[in-house]
């Protein structure tokens, strides 16, 4: 056990103590207080982890079920479930809400649960501002789903194209709901962005040297610079379009010398990231399960490091690819097939490593494994399709076809959320104690597997037969009505086997067998502590000997003692090789973040209707942030 | 960090810095000046792809010779702990690839014409 240097009129600390009277000082310490306004104060980065990952579920449900209602409107020639003006609402809330409500904030969301823990540290970086994220998030997904139900949902499509977003084309407030969606969403994801950044950097556990940190902590530090970078980009396109709308700018008027086309490029210099900031961290999900079924160390780490910052950097250099119908110059465009085409030599060696791993390992094959290898086999194929639309001449064929909704959603499904559902089953007991059902486990893969298969597959045909996108209806004579029945088929069993996750995770909380710290036998840190894991995350920090530390230092991990006991506390270590540098405290519970949030939502939302709103909307978010930073005489600012 | 781990070549992490810059620097001026490359007797884009695959590819170089020579070990086993080795290969590694985009934009350069629509 390491000590840190410590003073002669110190203050109590860990190493004072014995275990049982650590863990009690701990609790009393680091515990969400009781009753509805501690629960609303909380800061812990697991109740807030766990918010959102509920949070983003909710909004997947909301999201499939209007996937199944376009699915059930496009079974069959002229069918009248859903009227056009709706079903341009449908769709569009559907790939916000998956794209903004679902996809993004559930990878943020486990990395704010599971971070901290596999770095080994006790919360997270900024955790008010954690705390803030969500709120900010929970309240710009209601207004959004508010606005629908009221109908004034977006009817402009999860990219909203000006000028059909212009006031002239949309002069209701359906396009406004939509950029402001906007803004809260990016506020939230920016915020946790940050947290990650500084959390990885600054917080790792002693000994935890850049080579030894796990590929999932890796692969959401790059998707933090992503989101860094990326997401500033639609802010600025979103605010000018509120901008164009309501104060009578001309950034997207042509006739006033505006450009539509740079409402397409700012769009996608963030669209297209926006892929690989859902993709990134479903691969780095697939490592860590990998290696823990295939009982071996994932083969070739370095190189599955260098695929995820190869990624990163290449995801900025393929945007122009969702604009090769604009008439650009063939030129230009051809750097971005020619980029858009090496992002699968990453990616690609990627999935090498991973079948190296499966093959020289001792694999398992219990659920989550069953859901990466479903992964492996579904996005191959969406690689394959992706890489004949980057280039040129096909994608001017497919453009806006069924194809590139075939396409996308083998990426996207295949790439993120069949890593995800397999993260779920492998990382639920870590969260609530008890393991999901097995059984209920391989029904709800091979449901998925095949549901999603043979709801996607045929869209590719019908893309190819010239099926549109974004169409409400078609006629008989078009011959599209076998292979969309056949679609809509896939599609409702493929929701089926959302709803037995649903019930196999309710059954579970009740029945599901208790699970212990390290049911998997896996190897990294947050299998460390307990499950669930106290308040306090470890009693004693954790020092990292090796790149699997609980294959190599089973049972007998080395801590490091000397950290206080009488004030939150948290150990901060250097860049590259994770040596300790100095205690920083931690903050407190505060119902602060939650009123800015309040207060920043009201602006936000006034805004769309009145440019005043940005000058009577701004004295209670300052007003917010003040309470938010005024000195409260605890312990944390003494320091 | 430890002794052995200790360096003499401060760039070993040059592969991961100019490979994505040279990419960036390659992709966006090749796409802004495509309007313009179009009259020109040399063109631009072949000369600024080849000087960009050659920054990418001499960051791969200097990050390969920052590779300690004992670093074969870190392949066999998976102990970690020697972070600026493991930078000199993401370096090298990084190089390489970018590298590799930007011939394969150079060779784009090379038969498309800039004057196309």
């Amino acid at each position: 056990m390491s000590e840190l240097v410590s003073t002669p009129d110190r203050e109590l600390r860990d190493n004072d103590l014995d275990h049982s009277e650590l863990s009690a000082r701990l609790i009393g310490l680091w515990h969400t207080p009781s009753g509805w306004l501690g629960r609303l104060a909380t800061v812990d980065h697991k109740v807030v982890g766990k918010r959102y990952i509920l949070t983003a579920f909710a909004f997947l449900a909301l999201g499939g079920i209007l996937a199944v209602l376009m699915r059930l409107q496009l079974s069959g020639a002229e069918r009248k479930l859903l009227s056009p003006d709706l079903y341009n609402q449908v769709f569009t809330m559907h790939g916000s809400t998956m794209m903004f409500l679902f996809a993004v904030p559930v990878m943020k969301a486990f990395a704010v649960y599971f971070v901290p823990l596999m770095v080994g540290t006790r919360n997270i970086a900024f955790p008010r501002l954690n705390a803030f994220s969500y709120w900010i998030f929970l309240f710009g997904g209601c207004f959004l789903w508010g606005s629908f139900l009221f109908n004034a949902g977006p009817d402009i499509g999860w990219f909203a194209y000006v000028p059909l977003s212009s006031l002239q084309f949309n002069p209701s407030k359906r396009a406004d709901v939509w950029a402001q969606m906007i803004t809260f969403t990016e506020v939230a994801a920016l915020a946790v962005a940050v947290e990650i950044v500084v959390t990885v950097f600054k917080q790792r556990a002693v000994g935890m040297t850049l080579d030894r940190i796990p590929i999932y902590v890796w692969a959401m530090l790059v998707t933090a610079f992503l989101v860094l970078f990326a997401m500033p980009s639609v802010m600025i396109a979103s605010t000018t379009l509120i901008l164009d709308r309501l104060v009578n700018t001309h950034f997207y008027d042509t006739a006033s010398g505006g450009n539509v086309l740079l409402w397409q490029h700012l769009f996608w210099f963030f669209g297209h990231p926006e892929v690989y900031i859902i993709f990134i961290p479903a691969t780095g999900m697939v490592s860590m399960l990998v290696a823990t079924f295939a009982r071996r160390p994932v083969v070739g780490y370095t190189v599955i490091v260098l695929s995820l910052i190869a990624t990163g950097f290449l995801s900025f250099g393929l945007w122009v690819h969702h604009m090769f119908a604009t008439g650009l110059p063939q030129l230009g465009a051809s750097m971005f097939t020619a980029s858009s085409m090496l992002i699968a030599v990453p990616s690609g060696l990627q999935i090498f490593c991973w079948l190296a791993t499966l093959w020289d390992g001792r694999p398992v094959y219990r659920t989550p494994l069953l859901f990466v290898l479903g992964f492996i086999a579904i996005f191959v194929l969406g690689g394959l399709s992706g890489v004949m639309v980057a280039s040129v001449p096909i994608d001017m064929q497919v453009h806006d076809t069924y194809f590139v909704v075939a396409h996308f959603h083998y990426v996207l499904i295949g790439g993120a959320v069949f890593p995800l559902i397999g993260a779920l089953y492998y990382w639920f007991p870590k969260i609530t104690g008890r393991m999901l059902s097995e059984r209920l486990g391989r029904w709800n893969f091979w449901l998925a597997f095949i549901g999603f298969n043979i709801g996607f597959f045929p869209m590719h045909i019908l893309g190819l037969m010239g099926m549109p996108r974004r169409v409400y209806t078609y006629t008989p004579e078009m011959g599209w009505d076998h292979l969309n029945l056949l679609s809509s088929t896939g599609g409702v069993v493929f929701a089926t086997s959302f709803v037995l996750l649903i019930f196999n995770v309710i059954h579970s909380l009740r029945r599901g067998e208790l699970a212990g710290d390290n049911p998997w036998d896996a190897s990294t840190l947050e299998w460390a502590t307990s499950s669930p894991p106290p308040p306090y995350n470890f009693s004693r920090i954790p020092v990292v000997t090796h790149r699997d530390p609980l294959w190599a230092d089973a049972g007998n991990l080395p801590v490091v003692a000397g950290l206080s006991v009488e004030r939150r506390e948290v150990l901060l270590s250097s860049v590259a090789d994770a040596e300790p540098h100095t205690r920083e405290s931690s903050p407190e519970p505060s119902i602060w973040p939650l009123l800015t949030a309040i207060a920043t939502t009201i602006f936000f939302i006034g805004s769309i209707f009145t440019p005043w709103a940005v000058v009577w909307g701004t004295p209670p978010i300052a007003a917010a942030l003040i309470g938010w930073f005024w000195p409260s005489g605890t312990k944390e600012d003494e320091e | 960090m430890n002794a052995i781990d200790a360096y003499r070549n401060p760039l070993y992490w040059a592969g991961v810095a100019l490979g994505p810059a040279a990419f960036a620097v390659n992709q966006q001026t090749v796409y802004a000046i495509t309007a313009q490359a179009c009259n020109a007797a040399v063109s631009p884009a072949v000369v600024l792809s080849v000087l960009m695959a050659l920054v990418a590819a001499l960051g791969a170089l200097v990050s390969f010779r920052a590779i300690r020579r004992d670093a074969a070990a870190e392949w066999a086993e998976a102990q970690g702990g020697r972070a600026r080795n493991f930078m000199a290969w993401l370096g090298f590694g990084s190089g390489v690839i970018f590298a590799l985009v930007i011939v394969d934009q150079l060779a784009a350069a090379l038969m498309i014409n800039p004057c196309l629509r």
